[in-house]
């Protein structure tokens, strides 16, 4: 049994004597625990000891008042003293001194300027070229264009106008907001090719160490809109699902960053649908594309800033172990794109095609026309086409749901040019959909969830009317 | 789990050890052994879980990947454990919430193993973790894991000397590609055996 240094140990001695009931692990522990303050302990002991509390805590002030430094620093010194005594005598370690390529590679993941240059490397070939051409254009186009638009859905159409003779039936399954036609094609044809790539890409960084080097690098950044490194993990996590980004806070270690990283996820973090999307829409349009970036990317530094400064607690200190690089295993890659994928997949599906019924529903009764009615002014007053306030719907019930709407409107041409970054920008940042507003409540709990949303939605208008009066006012040619 | 597994694992607290009295194994209230997977973020919980039940949890080379307590079934030697991979945690005394959970499992579900995983290459920053558990008179159990990269490193480890040291069961794994897998389960159920009818 560790011995500790006089009169820690007479300290914790006579806790031990004091303390009589049950706490699952032994007395010694408790009393080590209370030492060093652990507010779950000394609650648990107030309300099992309460006869001799009062002894408790003379014992423990005065133990503390023996040392200069807090006494869970005293302890965890007098551990590691310990552990060095006890590896003196089992470890044996042949130096090597040879830095070998992971190291130096390593190094330049880590260093500001090298740094930078390998992030927008990954970000060019693994986000841009791999999921935004490859996945939302190629995939998407032949899968979309090719396999649903002149194979599946001629032959369903045909299929289900001979099977139902009614037109309002037949419209459920193809029509506008048909759940074949919408919901389906969405589901199959748009998202999944995306989300796929995408799912590669990341399980290829998260399985090679990367991530962690990341948040190293990146740490510095984060303090001055007061989060810490830690914060990287649940933010890499949104670009694929903000609502599984937003469980993932949970590791963070104040309850200010949780409610901070929370508010970036709702707002300025697109998950990977609405990334490949705007990708693939806008990527033969370089400049649209900067300016969407930039004016993303400037909505997350300022409102992090702002959020910094209004919201009070205390600041996180960030300590991450960095794993070693290793080179990620095929079967690894594939067995957890797939599990994520039907994850994702499974959550999503039933959604798209209730939504799609929804709408179908609110076509009947008039009931769409007179939302879409409410949203129409909204949209105009940022210098978008009236046709997108359905798209802005759809990304309420789903975020990906929304981005696939504005995929279509730009195939068809409808949206275009100034309008298109506009409704780019602003279905970014608008609300969270439903899924991600409701694990918010859940981990945020009500209060704090409906002032993000309530935040988010007019101020996602707000930015794209500025957006739109800027652009138009300087004839910006996309 | 189910509302019913919950109200039956509260009121399990604390029977653990107290049939051990010539009954032979004792079982909890659902007749399996616990076993509770503890350690540092990223040292391959996961991975050992993934081993010792078949199921997959999913593993990532970061920390934090595991924000809940995952629940699994292992067949060891024909007996029946049930396996709690929990989120990292650095000492006994938690600062995130995902320690905390991982602090409650411990608390609260009493297992039968505590298999403490640490990574083989820091094992100065790992033990302390390892100290705590023993002080805390939990039934632990170390595993070096990683040793591939550990032995690459050139750290050579006296594993039963250290097993004298700490005196608990100490084993090397490296659960990437099943080494020491086969001696671990051996170990862990030589462990629960012992441990009830000691």
């Amino acid at each position: 049994m560790l011995k500790y240094d006089e009169p820690l140990e007479s300290a914790l001695n006579s806790l031990v004597n004091l303390l009589k009931a049950d706490y699952g692990i032994s007395r010694r522990s408790v009393g080590l625990l209370l030492l060093q303050g652990d507010p779950d302990i000394e609650k648990r002991v107030r309300e099992q000891e309460a006869a001799v509390y009062e002894s408790i805590q003379e014992i423990i002030s005065q133990a503390s008042q023996s040392y200069n430094q807090p006494l869970s620093y005293i302890i965890a010194l007098r551990r590691q003293q310990e552990v060095k005594r006890l590896l003196s005598t089992v470890v044996t370690s042949r130096e090597k001194t040879r830095r070998g390529f992971a190291e130096r590679l390593s190094r330049a993941m880590m260093h500001p300027v090298t740094g930078t240059i390998i992030l927008l490397i990954v970000l060019y070939f693994g986000l841009y070229q791999f999921v935004g051409v490859l996945g939302a254009g190629t995939l998407v186009g032949f899968i979309e264009g090719t396999v649903f638009g002149e194979w599946i859905n001629p032959w369903l159409t045909q299929l289900i106008t001979s099977l139902i003779p009614w037109k309002v039936f037949q419209d459920l399954f193809i029509g506008k907001y048909g759940i074949i036609t919408l919901g389906f094609t969405y589901a199959f044809a748009l998202i999944l090719p995306i989300v796929s790539t995408f799912f590669i890409v990341f399980s290829i960084i998260e399985d090679s160490g990367y991530l962690p080097r990341l948040a190293m690098l990146i740490d510095r950044i984060f303090k001055t809109i007061g989060l810490s490194g830690r914060a990287v993990i649940p933010m890499v996590l949104g670009f694929g699902c903000d609502t599984m980004a937003t469980i993932v806070t949970r590791t963070q270690e104040t309850k200010r960053e949780r409610v901070i990283t929370t508010l970036l996820l709702a707002l300025a973090i697109p998950c990977s649908a609405q990334l490949g999307v705007i990708f693939a829409i806008l990527s033969g349009n370089t400049r649209a594309l900067l300016i969407w970036a930039g004016v993303t990317a400037l909505v997350f530094l300022l409102v992090g800033y702002l959020a910094a400064k209004v919201i009070p607690g205390r600041k996180a200190s960030f300590y991450m172990e960095v794993p070693p690089l290793r080179l990620p295993k095929l079967s690894n890659i594939f067995v957890k794109t797939y599990t994520r994928l039907q994850w994702y997949f499974l959550e999503v599906f039933p959604i798209f095609v209730l939504a799609s019924f929804l709408l179908w529903l609110g076509d009947l009764t008039g009931l769409l026309d007179l939302v879409t009615g409410w949203i129409k002014p909204l949209v105009e007053f940022i210098g978008l086409p009236p046709e997108t306030a359905v798209v802005f719907l759809y990304g309420w019930f789903r975020r990906d749901f929304g981005a696939a709407g504005l995929y279509n409107l730009n195939n068809s041409g409808v949206l275009v040019g100034i309008p298109l970054v506009v409704a780019a920008v602003t279905l970014t940042l608008f609300i969270p959909c439903v899924a991600q507003f409701s694990v918010m409540l859940k981990e945020r709990g009500v209060k704090t969830a409906l002032a993000i949303a309530l935040f988010v939605f007019p101020f996602a208008f707000f930015v794209g009317f500025i957006l739109n009066w800027v652009l138009t006012a300087l004839r910006v040619s996309l | 789990m189910t509302t019913m597994q919950k109200i039956r694992d509260i009121f399990s607290i604390g029977k653990r050890s107290a049939s051990c009295h010539g009954e032979g194994l004792s079982l909890t209230e659902d007749g399996l052994k616990k076993v509770g997977i503890v350690g540092t973020p990223n040292v391959g919980k996961s991975v050992i879980f993934n081993c010792l039940t078949g199921a997959y949890v999913t593993v990532s080379n970061y920390p934090g990947t595991t924000v809940n307590v995952s629940r699994g079934k292992a067949s060891i030697q024909g007996e029946e454990f049930e396996v709690m991979d929990t989120p990292g945690m650095y000492s006994l005394m938690p600062i995130t919430e995902e320690e905390r959970v991982a602090r409650t499992m411990l608390l609260a579900e009493k297992p039968d193993v505590i298999l403490h995983v640490v990574d083989a290459r820091n094992l100065d920053r790992m033990l302390p973790l390892t100290m705590q558990l023993i002080e805390a008179g939990l039934p632990t159990m170390l595993d070096l894991n990683m040793m591939d990269e550990t032995e690459a490193a050139g750290i050579e480890i006296n594993i039963n000397k250290l097993e004298q040291e700490l005196g608990i069961p100490v084993v090397a794994t490296v659960a990437t590609n099943g080494r020491g897998i086969e001696t671990l389960k051996k170990r862990l159920v030589e462990y629960v055996r012992n441990q009830h009818c000691a």
